[in-house]
């Protein structure tokens, strides 16, 4: 009898970056492994595996655009949404989730995000849903602080990678405010300077020390009158209220410092 | 026995104003879709966004303060009431629009929320809160929430005026009969209070048409699979309201985003609690509300004792926090799930019950209608089981059309079985052999609903975890609903 070929699986990996997710795709669908043999991750990979080769994939502009026109096309509008947002997530299983989402929906077309029996579907749908609930309490409780010359500036540590999903949110509200959101944990900021559109930009150690200098600002204590006077103490509810606004997110708010 | 005082600083306002607002519910900033404009702050979002959470658990998503907490009137319930000995102060408009746009450049805020006691007269009132509203919009350039109560017995050019600038507008009914207000607030008239709802309501059916949409407020988009809504089984429907889009006389496109009056609608609140009015006259009142005035929603506070009057609890009375829930747990089945209060409560079951959820009750006297096949019932079906909420019935509705559902798959999706596995068949199977039969399946729901029960009733009790059950059924519950749960069918 014939032992079965033991075939290795291939890792393709890359930076946790849109751009390289996609690329990555790209070059692992049209390696003809099959998609049996083949997982995807981001980097950094952690333990390696034994009988498993790691093909690192760099960023490519033009086999990322044709990634997104075929899920655009091929699936739909909706269907690359999510694949974008879930792509912004922390979990490491995300690149391989979103593979396998693919593959299912190159063959159902546009009604494969309704097909959630299917536990890759699940997951893509937990995943999207994870940062889209993420970058929603960020929208809700991100506080800004005034700083020199009118510059609002707050920071953030989102466990997915949240800004872009976030600025056009701001942008929308404050079209002629300067503001900008950081990221400490990519340190990456979104900079938004006063009717201009705003961009994305890392932050060097100095910037960063730089612009997390504290101001003197009447209207925290303001706030934190207000805050503090409008609960009502016959409805202390500490168990709702942790559970409306985790403890995560208090760390940078300005009624919790 | 006012102190009037003048010489207080802007935080020493702000805390006597908002401590003066916060029994006031509705805090919500949702409802109103507006762009940012350049040159402006602000945007409104279709869903509203909460900011923070008080140390209470309820949102905070506006501003929540009074112009002024002088008071003419004498309502019993109220803190502000003319003989209570309390400091008394204004805010100038200039006050208020500083703290708005400052709060909400820093992102504290989604809008503000301006109610005021009576000052001098209603007109004096209304024309301040008007005052504000006009220099917050135009000289502050304020493009965010407001929400603005509507002063009975204002004039109407006044409340109209006001319309222009507000995304909702609201007038508090306080109480749901005429016998309660009479008792409570003298100074009150029913009428008074009813005219500037039918006044906005007019507004809004007339600005409605003229910007090319239908004359009734939007609805949840899930209610377009239901057929029997109190919406649209609405034996008070107007007839303004059937008037159809894209009339004649609607304004050209280019107007009508800048144009707006009360985009968010009109809501109004009910005290829960202080007078003895039963579950199923706040629940048909609250119908009726919907249905007469196509109010947006009906807010409802239980009753924190403040002060001291014969005709009242006494001070220290314990908030009804659970009565509460279950009333606004039932005003979500009018609104998303295709009820009526009349199948609901009945005559001679008047209130609900405190051990179970509103839906639950239902269905246990309705046991003739299940179990429910998952795989062929529709949407409205669906809506009606236990535990199935909208995203779960819309989940089902939508993979079924893949394959057939079974159990786990119903897990996968995300559907919690907790309640409705009594209720529901997949390809004719239940999940357990289990009996359809009224006293086991509530004596299962109790078990596991009945620690969550307590918990709302006492939010500010700590107790150790106990490896055994010991449900402490605290209710206020009346001797039929007693001898009903614990000993006539157990």
């Amino acid at each position: 009898m014939l032992e079965p070929v033991l075939q290795p699986t291939t890792v393709f990996t890359c930076k946790d970056q849109f751009d390289a997710m996609m690329t990555c795709i790209y070059d692992a669908w049209s390696s003809r492994l099959g998609h049996s043999n083949i997982r995807l991750m981001t980097e950094p990979v952690g333990n390696m595996e034994l009988f498993c080769t790691y093909r690192h994939i760099e960023p490519d502009n033009k086999k990322m655009l044709s990634v997104i026109r075929s899920i655009q096309n091929k699936i739909s509008l909706q269907a690359y949404r999510m694949v974008y947002q879930a792509a912004m997530s922390d979990q490491n299983d995300k690149l391989d989730t979103i593979y396998r989402f693919l593959i299912a929906g190159f063959y159902y077309g546009a009604s494969v995000i309704d097909f959630l029996q299917e536990p890759v579907i699940m997951r893509l749908m937990e995943l999207n849903r994870k940062v889209g609930n993420e970058a929603h309490y960020f929208k809700e409780f991100i506080r800004f602080s005034n700083m020199e010359h009118h510059v609002l500036v707050s920071h953030i540590e989102p466990k997915s990678n949240v800004l872009t999903l976030i600025a056009p949110h701001f942008a929308d509200r404050m079209p002629s405010e300067n503001w900008m959101i950081i990221d400490m944990t990519r340190m990456l900021a979104m900079i938004h300077p006063s009717d201009q559109d705003y961009y994305l930009t890392t932050l060097t150690d100095q910037e960063m020390e730089r612009l997390s200098k504290e101001y003197e600002d009447p209207f925290i204590d303001l706030w934190k009158t207000f805050f503090d006077t409008i609960g009502i103490k016959d409805r202390k509810n500490p168990k709702c209220q942790r559970t409306m606004l985790p403890l995560w997110y208090r760390k940078h708010m300005t009624e919790f410092m | 026995m006012n102190t009037h005082t003048t010489d207080l600083s802007l935080q020493e306002k702000l805390k006597i104003l908002s401590d003066a607002a916060k029994y006031d519910v509705a805090c919500t900033s949702s409802g109103s879709n507006r762009r940012g404009k350049q040159g402006y702050l602000g945007n409104a979002v279709p869903d509203g966004i909460c900011h923070s959470f008080a140390s209470d658990g309820r949102c905070i998503s506006l501003l929540k303060i009074l112009l002024s907490n002088e008071c003419i009137y004498d309502c019993k319930y109220c803190l502000n009431r003319s003989t209570n000995d309390h400091p008394r102060t204004t805010f100038t408009p200039d006050e208020i629009c500083t703290l708005v746009i400052e709060f909400y450049r820093r992102n504290y805020i989604e809008g503000l929320f301006l109610s005021s006691g009576i000052v001098r007269s209603p007109d004096y009132t209304m024309e301040q809160i008007y005052q504000t509203l006009y220099l917050l919009r135009t000289v502050y350039r304020f493009n965010g929430y407001i929400h603005v109560k509507a002063i009975p017995g204002a004039s109407e050019e006044l409340i109209a005026k006001t319309g222009y600038f507000a995304d909702r507008m609201s007038v508090n009914l306080e109480l749901p009969t005429t016998d309660s207000l009479q008792k409570l607030a003298p100074h009150k008239k029913p009428e008074n209070l009813i005219k500037p709802i039918r006044q906005i309501q007019d507004g809004i059916i007339e600005h409605r048409l003229l910007i090319g949409k239908n004359a009734e407020m939007e609805r949840s988009s899930g209610n377009r699979y239901l057929h029997h809504t109190i919406f649209k089984d609405n034996p008070y429907k107007r007839l303004e309201a059937q008037k159809s889009i894209g009339t004649s006389y609607s304004l050209p496109k280019r107007y009508r985003e800048q144009s707006q009056f009360v985009p968010a609608g009109q809501s109004t609140q009910m005290i829960i609690g202080a007078t003895g009015e039963n579950d199923l006259q706040l629940l048909t009142t609250t119908q009726k509300l919907y249905q007469q005035y196509d109010l947006k929603r009906v807010f409802f506070s239980a009753y924190v004792s403040l002060n001291e009057d014969p005709s009242l609890p006494t001070p220290g009375t314990a908030p009804p926090l659970l009565r509460e829930h279950r009333l606004y747990q039932a005003d979500w089945l009018l609104r998303f799930y295709g009820f009526h209060a009349q199948e609901l409560l009945s005559e001679d079951h008047p209130n609900f019950n405190i051990m179970l959820d509103p839906k639950c009750d239902w269905a246990l006297r309705h046991l003739e209608l299940f179990p429910v096949e998952i795989n062929t019932a529709d949407y409205a079906t669906l809506l009606r089981v236990p535990g199935l909420g909208t995203k779960s019935a819309m989940r089902i509705v939508k993979a079924r059309r893949q394959s057939k559902l079974d159990f786990p798959h119903l897990k996968k999706i995300g559907v919690v079985l907790k309640r409705a596995k009594y209720f529901i068949t997949c390809s004719g199977k239940m999940m357990y052999s289990i009996p359809i039969h009224e006293d086991f399946i509530t004596r299962q729901l109790l078990g596991e609903d009945g620690r969550q029960n307590w918990d709302i009733e006492h939010p500010q009790t700590y107790r150790q975890l106990s490896l055994f059950d010991d449900f402490h059924f605290h209710s206020n519950s009346t001797y039929e609903d007693t001898r009903k749960t614990c000993l006539g069918q157990l």
